[in-house]
This record gives C-alpha cells, sequence and structure tokens, in this order.
C-alpha cells in the first residue's frame, strides 16, 4: 500500500527513467522521421519529470543550489527549447522531403561523406 | 722556412678544375685548354721557383695554411711541406701533368665530353699536389681519396660503356679496401703518438710494436694506391680510360703514391724492421708475378700496366730494403719513361683509329717515325739498357737489395735462429731476374708494333699524331735520357757540378737511414755487369724470337711452354680466383640480405607491413562510420550509460 499512497521522489523518478528510455529507443529505432521528433519531446518531458520530482522531493532541505523553483524554472527553459527544436526539425523534415520525398531516416545516409 | 705562397701550387690547379667543370661546358674550346693548361703550368712555374730557392741555408718550406679542424687534442692544419723530396715530385707530377695536358689536347679534341676530362685531370693535379705537399697524414689522406676519386672518374670516363664504368668501379672498390688500410693506420699513430703530423711521427721514438702495426696498416694502403700483390687487380682494367689518364695516372703520378708515402715515413718504416722486410717482398713477388704476366698480353696497353706494376713492385723493394732514395729515384725516373711509353701506346691507337691489339700492328715504323723513335728510346730506358735513366735507378735498387743490411738482424724465431741474411741476395735475384723479362716483354712489345709488316686490316691507314701529340712524347723521351743525371752514382762525378743533382746526393738528410747500417761495399763491376748483361739478353731472346717472326714468335713460345703460357696469358687467373674467393661469397651475402633483410624483413615487415596494419584498422574503424544518425545516436546513448554506470554506479 505504500506503494501507492506514499508519494516519493523514486516513483517518479522510475517514471521518468521509463519515459526517457522509451523516448530513446523510439529515438534509436523508429525510422520515421516525425515519429523520432515525437520520440525526442518524450525524452525531454521524461527529463522535465525528474527535474519536477527533485523539486518536490529535494535530497537536501534547504540546499544552498537554491529554492524548489529552481527545478522548475529549469523545466521552462527545457519546454521552450522543446518548442523551438520542434520547430526547427519539422522545418528540416520538409526540406528532406522536398529533396528526397521521404521521412525515412534510414535513407538520409550522407553524413558518412 | 714559413712561406706564405705555398698553396698556389694546388691551388692553381684547383681553380682550373672548378672553371672547367662548373663551366667549361659553354666557354670556347681554346679559352677551356688555355684555362686547363695555364693553371698547371702557373702551378708548374711556382714549384720551379721554389725548388731552386731550396739551397744549404733553406731546407725546406711549410705553409700553414688554415687550421682545418681541432678536436681534443688532435688538430689538423692544411699545411704544406717543400722539401727536396715534395718538391722534386711536385715537379714531376705538375711537368709531366703539363705535357700529358698538352697531349690531351691533341687526344681528346673530338670527345664531347672534353670538358669534363679536363676539369678532372685538374682535379687529379690538385689532389695529387695535396698527397705529396700535405704536411699530415690527414691532409695527405684528402689527397689520397682525391686521386682515387679522380681515378674512379676518368676510368669510367666514357660510362656509357658497362665494361669501362664497371672497371672504375672496380678500381675505387679495391682502393678502398687499401685506404681502409690506410686510415687504420693513421688512427694508430694518433692514438699511440697523439699527432698525425709526419714531421712530429719522423722524430719521433717509436715502439716496435706501434711502429709495425701503423706501418703494416700503412702498406696495406699502399698496396692498393700502387697495385700491388694483393691489390693490384685494379690496374689492368683501369686502362679503360683514355690513354693520357693511363699514362698520368696510372703510370706516372697516383701509382707511385704509396712509395712517395713509405718513402716520406721513412722513419716510421725503418722503426719497424719486420714491416720492411714485407714491403721488400711484396715488392719483388708484384715485380716477378706481373712481369711474367706481361709476357703474353697481346693488348699494347695492358703490358704497359703490368709493366706499371712490376715497375711499382721494383719501386717497393728499393724503399723496403732501405734504399729509399733508389726507390724514389725509379719513382721519377719511371715516371718519364713510361709516361712517354704510354703516350706513346695511345698515339699508336689514337693513328690506328682505335686498335689496340699488338696482333694487328706491326711496320708502324714507317708511319709513324716520331712515335716510333720516342717508344724506342723510352723502352731502352725501362729495360735497363745503358746508359739510360732506367738502368741506373733499376740498377741501384737491384745493388741495394743484394747489399742491405737492413734485414740482417731480423730472424724468424724467437730464438735468434733464422736469420734473415738471405732475403737480400735472393730479392737481388728474383729481381735481376724480373728485370730481365722486363727486358724481354717491352721489346716483344716494341718489336711487334714497330718492326715488321704492318698486319692490321686494309681499311685503317696508320697516321701520325699531329704535333700537339708528338712534342710531349719527344720532350719525355728527352727527360728519360737526361734522368740518367739523376741517377749518376755520385762517386763517378765527385767534385763536379753534376755531382748535387745526383738523386743520392740531392736527398742527402731527407730519408732515414736503415737499421743495420748502410749496405755493405759494392763491387760496382759485378752489379753493373750483371745489370748490362740482363738488359742486354732480354733484348737478345726478343729479337730473336720476334723481330723476323713476329707473331710466329708467340705461336712458337705457345708451343713450347703450352699451358704456362695459357695461364699467363688469362693472367694467372687472379680476377677468376678473386671471384670465386671474393666476389662471389659477397654476391651470395648479398642477395641473402636483400631477399631475407631486405625484401622480407625491411620492405615485408616495416615498409609494407605498417600501411597494412593501418589499412586494417582503418577498414574495421570504416564501418562505425556508415552515415546513419540513428546509430550514432545509439552509440552515443550506449557511451553515456556506460560512462554513468562507471561514474556512479561502480564509484
Amino acid at each position: 500500500m505504500d506503494f501507492f499512497h506514499a508519494h516519493q521522489a523514486q516513483h517518479y523518478l522510475v517514471l521518468g527513467a521509463l519515459l526517457f528510455a522509451l523516448g530513446a529507443a523510439g529515438v534509436v529505432l523508429r525510422r520515421n522521421a516525425i515519429i523520432v521528433l515525437m520520440s525526442i519531446e518524450l525524452m525531454l518531458n521524461a527529463v522535465n519529470l525528474t527535474f519536477l520530482a527533485f523539486a518536490r522531493f529535494p535530497l537536501v532541505a534547504n540546499s544552498p543550489m537554491g529554492s524548489f523553483l529552481s527545478g522548475h524554472a529549469a523545466v521552462f527553459f527545457v519546454i521552450a527549447t522543446a518548442a523551438a527544436e520542434a520547430a526547427v526539425g519539422l522545418a528540416i523534415i520538409i526540406a528532406v522531403f522536398r529533396s528526397r520525398t521521404s521521412v525515412n531516416v534510414d535513407e538520409f545516409d550522407t553524413l558518412k561523406l | 722556412m714559413e712561406v706564405s705562397w705555398l698553396h698556389l701550387v694546388p691551388l692553381l690547379p684547383l681553380i682550373g678544375a672548378a672553371v672547367c667543370g662548373l663551366v667549361g661546358k659553354w666557354l670556347p674550346k681554346g679559352w677551356l685548354y688555355a684555362v686547363a693548361l695555364a693553371s698547371v703550368l702557373l702551378s708548374f712555374l711556382v714549384g720551379l721557383r721554389a725548388f731552386l730557392g731550396l739551397g744549404e741555408g733553406v731546407q725546406l718550406f711549410h705553409q700553414l695554411a688554415f687550421n682545418w679542424f681541432s678536436a681534443g687534442s688532435l688538430r689538423v692544419d692544411m699545411a704544406f711541406t717543400f722539401d727536396r723530396l715534395s718538391g722534386a715530385l711536385t715537379l714531376v707530377v705538375t711537368g709531366v701533368g703539363f705535357l700529358i695536358h698538352v697531349y690531351s689536347v691533341g687526344y681528346m679534341d673530338e670527345d664531347p665530353g672534353y670538358w669534363r676530362y679536363f676539369a678532372y685531370l685538374n682535379l687529379f693535379i690538385a689532389a695529387m699536389l695535396t698527397l705529396i705537399l700535405g704536411d699530415n697524414l690527414v691532409a695527405m689522406f684528402v689527397g689520397w681519396e682525391g686521386v682515387g676519386l679522380c681515378s674512379y672518374l676518368l676510368i669510367g670516363f666514357w660510362f656509357t660503356d658497362e665494361e669501362k664504368a664497371s672497371a672504375g668501379r672496380k678500381a675505387f672498390i679495391v682502393n678502398r679496401i687499401g685506404d681502409f688500410g690506410f686510415l687504420i693506420g693513421i688512427f694508430v699513430l694518433f692514438t699511440q703518438l697523439g699527432t698525425v703530423s709526419i714531421a712530429q711521427i719522423n722524430s719521433a721514438v717509436i715502439p716496435l710494436g706501434v711502429a709495425s702495426l701503423a706501418a703494416l696498416c700503412l702498406f696495406i694502403g699502399a698496396t692498393g694506391k700502387s697495385a700491388q700483390i694483393p691489390l693490384y687487380v685494379w690496374l689492368p682494367d683501369a686502362m679503360a680510360g683514355p690513354t693520357p689518364v693511363s699514362a698520368l695516372i696510372h703510370a706516372a703520378t697516383m701509382v707511385t703514391a704509396g712509395v712517395y708515402m713509405v718513402a716520406r715515413l721513412s722513419h716510421l718504416y725503418v722503426s719497424a724492421p719486420g714491416v720492411m722486410a714485407v714491403v721488400a717482398l711484396v715488392g719483388t713477388i708484384t715485380a716477378i708475378w706481373s712481369a711474367l704476366i706481361a709476357t703474353s698480353q697481346n693488348d699494347i696497353k695492358k703490358v704497359l700496366a703490368y709493366s706499371t706494376v712490376s715497375q711499382l713492385g721494383f719501386m717497393f723493394i728499393g724503399v723496403g730494403v732501405g734504399a729509399f732514395f733508389a726507390g724514389t729515384l725509379h719513382l721519377i725516373t719511371h715516371a718519364f719513361f713510361k709516361a712517354c711509353l704510354f703516350l706513346g701506346a695511345g698515339a699508336v691507337i689514337h693513328g690506328l683509329h682505335g686498335e689496340q691489339d699488338l696482333q694487328r700492328m706491326g711496320g708502324l715504323r714507317k708511319y709513324m717515325p716520331s712515335t716510333r723513335t720516342t717508344f724506342l728510346i723510352a723502352t731502352i730506358a725501362i729495360t735497363g739498357i745503358f746508359p739510360l735513366s732506367g738502368f741506373f735507378s733499376k740498377d741501384e735498387i737491384l745493388a741495394q737489395a743484394l747489399h742491405t743490411r737492413a734485414f740482417s738482424f731480423l730472424t724468424l724465431t724467437p730464438t735468434g735462429s733464422m736469420r734473415l741474411t738471405w732475403l737480400g741476395p735472393v730479392i737481388y735475384a728474383v729481381g735481376s731476374f724480373a728485370a730481365f723479362l722486363t727486358s724481354f716483354y717491352m721489346w716483344r712489345c716494341y718489336f711487334l708494333a714497330f718492326s715488321g709488316e704492318y698486319r692490321g686490316p686494309e681499311s685503317v691507314h696508320p697516321h701520325e699524331s699531329p704535333p700537339v701529340m708528338t712534342a710531349p712524347l719527344w720532350i719525355l723521351a728527352g727527360l728519360s735520357v737526361l734522368g740518367l743525371l739523376l741517377g749518376l752514382p755520385p762517386s763517378w762525378v765527385h767534385g763536379t757540378a753534376l755531382e748535387h743533382w745526383t738523386w743520392e746526393h740531392f736527398t742527402e738528410g731527407v730519408f732515414a737511414r736503415p737499421r743495420g747500417g748502410a749496405p755493405g761495399e759494392f763491387s760496382p763491376a759485378v752489379g753493373f755487369g750483371i745489370a748490362l748483361l740482363v738488359g742486354w739478353l732480354g733484348w737478345a731472346s726478343s729479337y730473336t724470337l720476334y723481330f723476323k717472326r713476329g707473331l710466329l714468335g708467340d705461336e712458337m713460345l705457345s708451343a713450347r711452354l703450352g699451358p704456362v703460357r695459357r695461364a699467363l696469358a688469362n693472367k694467372l687467373y687472379v680476377d677468376e680466383f678473386y671471384g670465386r674467393v671474393f666476389v662471389r661469397p659477397l654476391w651470395a651475402l648479398a642477395r641473402g640480405l636483400w631477399r631475407v633483410v631486405d625484401a622480407t624483413l625491411i620492405d615485408g615487415l616495416f615498409v609494407n607491413g605498417i600501411p597494412a596494419l593501418i589499412a586494417w584498422v582503418s577498414a574495421m574503424a570504416r564501418r562505425f562510420q556508415n552515415g546513419d544518425v540513428q546509430r550514432y545516436a545509439a552509440v552515443t546513448a550506449l557511451g553515456v550509460a556506460a560512462l554513468l554506470y562507471v561514474f556512479l554506479v561502480r564509484s
């Protein structure tokens, strides 16, 4: 019962880690570029969850690192960055699609040249 | 006396060499000849002026040109000593050298490489003068190597002919073997005496062991440069070069460097009586050995080449028995008549359009009177027929060998038995036989070339050479005669003006006296009588065989002496022997080193192995860079995970 009722940091951390692993697997395994972008969003949000968990349950009380708000601030930065990243990423995908008529990342191997 | 102009003697030909070699190709021919000839002539004049300046008050001129290098206690100067010995040789080298330069103007005029030729020739004169005048062994060695280089360059002058190029290489390599000994000799003297100065070595008291080792090593160098057994094999092959080169380098000057070196270091050699015996013995064996070979050669230049080796043997007999003046006297007279003989042979070859085979000559006295007369005079001189120069110098050597006391205190065993008193008379007997052979083969050469009827092909019309070539012949023939003045025994001309110029009197005090004292009293009648007899006997036997019959004489000899003569004609198979014993094993070793060490180890393992390894590693690494971003991301993620594991979990 404790496990479900006592809200503690490790629950959020485990969930964040699972989400992050899912996202990472999506980035590495999926072929569709849009799905890859979505998986990146998932990873970013897993990180956000971890930030918030530590903000709610600080490891050290009255940490000299700052108040619990610093975790919230980091999350806002991440959300903003994620939005920008998504915009740039989608733009790149559209540009690539125009030249390759495909969003399959398997076919984008020009980095080896 | 310290002077400031002595360096001009070797420097002038060096400048000539630089001018001819660097810009000679673009100079008009006349200018080039003027530069080449003038540099040697000026050098001769400077030498002559210095020579006349030597007198009672002035024993020698010395100049310290510059300090070449100093390291620790070793100090090597470029310094020159001009005394009676080196002075006389300077005159011989520049004088005979100048005549041969003049002759070369006619001989090499049509050769496209004439500018190269004169550059080498001038360079040779400069190197030879450095050798003669150098006042220490290192400076001498510079000249020693310099003449070797010029000899190599000039033997292989027509280097497009593989045979001639390899003759040049042979000369160089054989000389290197000797030079190795020379260098070791210098090292021994420096480590033991702390000096390389010839004057200091000659005034030092040297322990027997050191003196013997150093003298022997230096003599090994002399056997290379002066073509003595066992290193004489390069000289007959050196005849591949232009004939004036054979005259200058391989007869008159360079090959006598070894004799000069021994005479120059006479005090060192006198301190090592055992080595003196070795020198005399090597000289004796060489003299008889190559005289035997010379009797059966058909190439006119080969006859002269073996004759040179033989005469060098006589010189070594002279210096070996302690009669340094006799050895160097023969050096000088030999320079005159052998240069004359070689230039005469060159004129014959020139007049027959390159024919060198005695079998296709004959009757040339009709076509080339000047060449014939000068060749005859030089032949009389070399065969030791009274009263030309060769008679006096060779006879002096043999007489000194007979009466020498240089070996009388030497023993073969430590207990004192087996005294070597018999060595001198044995050398005398063998040397006299070699002198007989000398007379025989030189007259054979003369009769086959100039007497009888012309045996060459119809298409070749023998003709006399231009005056620019015959003039040096006449001068050298004159010197071969006048050389007798140097050789007169002082007792004959006692009290007259000539006494001062006899070589024995002139060089008094220059050479060391051999241990054991002066040679015993001569009985001139016996010595001279035998010498006269030997010379004429050679002429007579050659005359009966060859004068009327020509080539039939050779056939008669072959019929009588079949295998012996065939062996002699094949140079006693020495080249074949060396080929079997030294050259072929060396080739095999070289091939083994090439196959195993070079091809397998160096080329295979290092040169090709390391790039192959790099290529393999690269091929492996290339698989990781396939352009797939997802693979990169996966690898990065795995890497981060691994790092986290290491830093967070393990620590």
